[in-house]
């Protein structure tokens, strides 16, 4: 693992006596590194303990390893999908054809874009490097979180799993869907107002943004998608790794029964189905399934709340956002989106 | 500082190819069933292939203009805290290998059944209710079927001359000590949104011969729960348990 770092940029004059060949060995060589590391890796899995009598954890360790590891493998795919149409979007899609068809309109442009997940079903965590993707590209910072917020929502595999499990009976669906479109195009109005949007993303992120502006051009499209590649998961891995071990451990450490007994209060069932959300991290595909379980125990308004809210802002997503945005951001926008959903849900619980 | 800056670069492309290996190593023993729902597979299949030949030509087509920045965030991360950073990396890394490619594959377990409410589920036991067998058969029906009938409320009447045959682990009853269930958890997505869903067995005593989270067939009839102030009215009542192994697929879906 110490070859690939051997940075011999540094010295100018070796690589300019014949710096493709240079180039292509040193290529050569990182590559059976990195095949070096696979092979590793897994001679590890391959060798690893079986399950047996002698290697057994207790239960809560277990169904916390179980359950982390479960959102690592159920997000990894959607990550790297959301990674590769965040490449196609920059590095293939010529300049200025998603951006040209959006109304001129600041207000109808946020409009389509929170429709955008309609036509990309990718849930939220694979929405983070997208919406990084578009940003990149030339959206605003608002237009970015505008689309973010709306497309785990408004997008088809979550209406139609929200309609299976609840139907049109009790105004679920239609508060999910109406309430998501809403909040997400608030939170773009409000932050399209600010005087510098720059300052809401991180040094880093900005820096992202710096440096596409000057490779425009400037390196194969192959190699600037691995690049690219490359960049990505560095800021999405560990911030899903951390995200899913958080979610596992709240899980397994925090009693639902406490939650329980909050459930049938109108304010008080949807605080805790919003802080049930936050913590479960749960993917919106499939988090009206989940969620559920609790509708006997809780009021609708609180079912509503936590399928607004959850998907916009949970522990994983948080973690996942960061990579983007400032902590004070965040902040704001945890605070702005929880407001919403708890008006939202409020509103459901005293209508009914 | 070297370690630093392998880490910075790295940290992302090696995180992902632990996913990835600890992935395809699940898809190619038959284990992804114990985190995912099947319908999952192919495509988490697909996208770790494609994401594996990008992590291994990151190798090959390692940054370039990054690297400056590498530099600039080395000189800012120079302050007290600055070491925190790289080791918390590192342990993320260390975590990540313990986790996916050292600690053997697992289901949940009974903590898992006591954080969800057993057979509390409105959506695992509803959402699918069993279609009654036209010719009586129901040897075909399986935990998630019978505690689906159970819930449903169908009376002693119904379920006098019924047998039932079921696989699942054992999972204590909260109430009764002399009841545990055998139980399985229904997933919908992965083993995050697992329910826990079960089938009460009356069989006093049980805790000496059984180990909770044993897997365990039973073939029997039902009968009235001979505790009156029992939660579960109708229970199975073996007169032998036979211990299994955990199937392929422990969930239900």
């Amino acid at each position: 693992m110490t070859l690939p770092a051997v940075d011999k940029r540094e010295q100018p004059a070796h690589e300019h006596k014949n710096p493709a060949r240079g180039f292509a060995s040193k290529s050569v060589v990182r590559l059976v590194v990195g095949l070096a590391i696979v092979a590793l890796f897994a001679v590890v899995r391959v060798l690893a303990p079986r399950a047996s009598e002698s290697f057994v954890l207790p239960d809560a360790a277990r169904d916390f390893a179980t359950l982390s590891i479960s959102v690592v493998i159920e997000s990894l795919p959607f990550v790297f999908l959301g990674i590769v149409l965040s490449i196609a979007v920059q590095v293939w899609l010529p300049d200025g054809v998603l951006l040209r068809r959006l109304p001129r309109s600041p207000l109808l442009r946020r409009l389509v874009l929170s429709l955008l997940g309609m036509l990309l079903p990718v849930c939220e965590c694979g929405n983070v490097p997208l919406a990084r993707g578009l940003v990149v590209k030339g959206l605003t910072v608002a237009e970015s979180m505008t689309f973010l917020f709306a497309a785990p929502i408004l997008n088809p595999v979550t209406i139609v799993t929200t309609a299976q499990a609840f139907g049109w009976d009790n105004g679920i669906l239609v508060s999910r869907v109406l309430g998501g479109f809403f909040i997400a195009n608030l939170v773009g109005w409000i932050y399209s107002r600010h005087p510098r949007p720059q300052e809401l993303l991180t040094t880093r992120f900005q820096e992202t943004c710096t440096v596409a502006d000057h490779q425009r051009g400037s390196a194969g499209k192959v190699r600037r998608s691995v690049q690219m590649f490359s960049q990505e998961t560095r800021a999405m891995m560990p911030a899903l790794f951390i995200g899913a071990g958080m979610a596992g451990l709240i899980q397994v450490a925090v009693s639902r029964e406490v939650l329980v007994t909050l459930g049938s209060n109108p304010v008080w069932s949807v605080l805790a189905l919003m802080l049930l959300a936050f913590v479960v991290a749960i993917c919106s595909n499939v988090d009206a399934f989940f969620i559920l379980s609790f509708g006997a125990t809780f009021m609708p308004g609180g079912i509503v709340a936590f399928l607004v809210f959850g998907p916009m802002i949970d522990v994983k997503m948080l973690a996942l956002m960061r990579t983007t945005f400032t902590a004070k951001t965040l902040l704001q926008l945890s605070l702005l989106v929880a407001l919403c959903a708890a008006v939202l849900g409020l509103a459901v619980n005293y209508g009914h | 500082m070297v370690i630093r800056r392998l880490v910075a670069r790295w940290q992302g492309v090696v995180l992902s190819l632990i996913g990835l290996i600890a992935t395809i190593w699940l898809g190619l023993t038959g284990q992804l069933a114990l985190y995912i729902h099947p319908r999952y597979f192919v495509f988490t299949i697909i996208m770790a292939v494609i994401a594996a030949v990008l992590a291994l030509a990151a190798f090959a087509f390692a940054p370039t203009v990054q690297d400056r920045h590498d530099h600039e965030h080395d000189e800012e991360s120079d302050s007290r805290w600055g070491w925190l950073w790289p080791v918390g990396s590192v342990l993320t890394i260390i975590a990540a290998i313990v986790a996916l490619l050292i600690l053997p594959p697992s289901t949940l377990t009974t903590a898992t059944v006591a954080q969800r409410d057993l057979n509390g589920s409105a959506s695992a036991l509803t959402l699918k209710a069993p279609a009654l067998p036209s010719k009586g058969d129901y040897s075909a029906f399986t935990v998630r079927d019978w505690a689906s009938l159970l819930r449903s409320g169908a009376g002693q009447d119904f379920f006098a001359d019924k047998t039932a045959t079921v696989t699942g682990f054992i999972t204590p009853d909260k109430s009764d000590s002399n009841v545990f269930f055998v139980a399985r958890f229904v997933v919908t997505c992965c083993a995050v949104d697992a329910q826990p869903i079960g089938v009460p067995v009356y069989h006093p005593g049980w805790q000496d011969q059984y180990k909770t989270d044993s897997w365990v067939t039973i073939t029997s009839s039902f009968r009235a729960n001979p505790n009156p102030t029992s939660r579960e009215a109708i229970v199975l009542m073996p007169d032998s348990i036979t211990p299994t192994t955990q199937p392929a697929q422990p969930y239900v879906y």
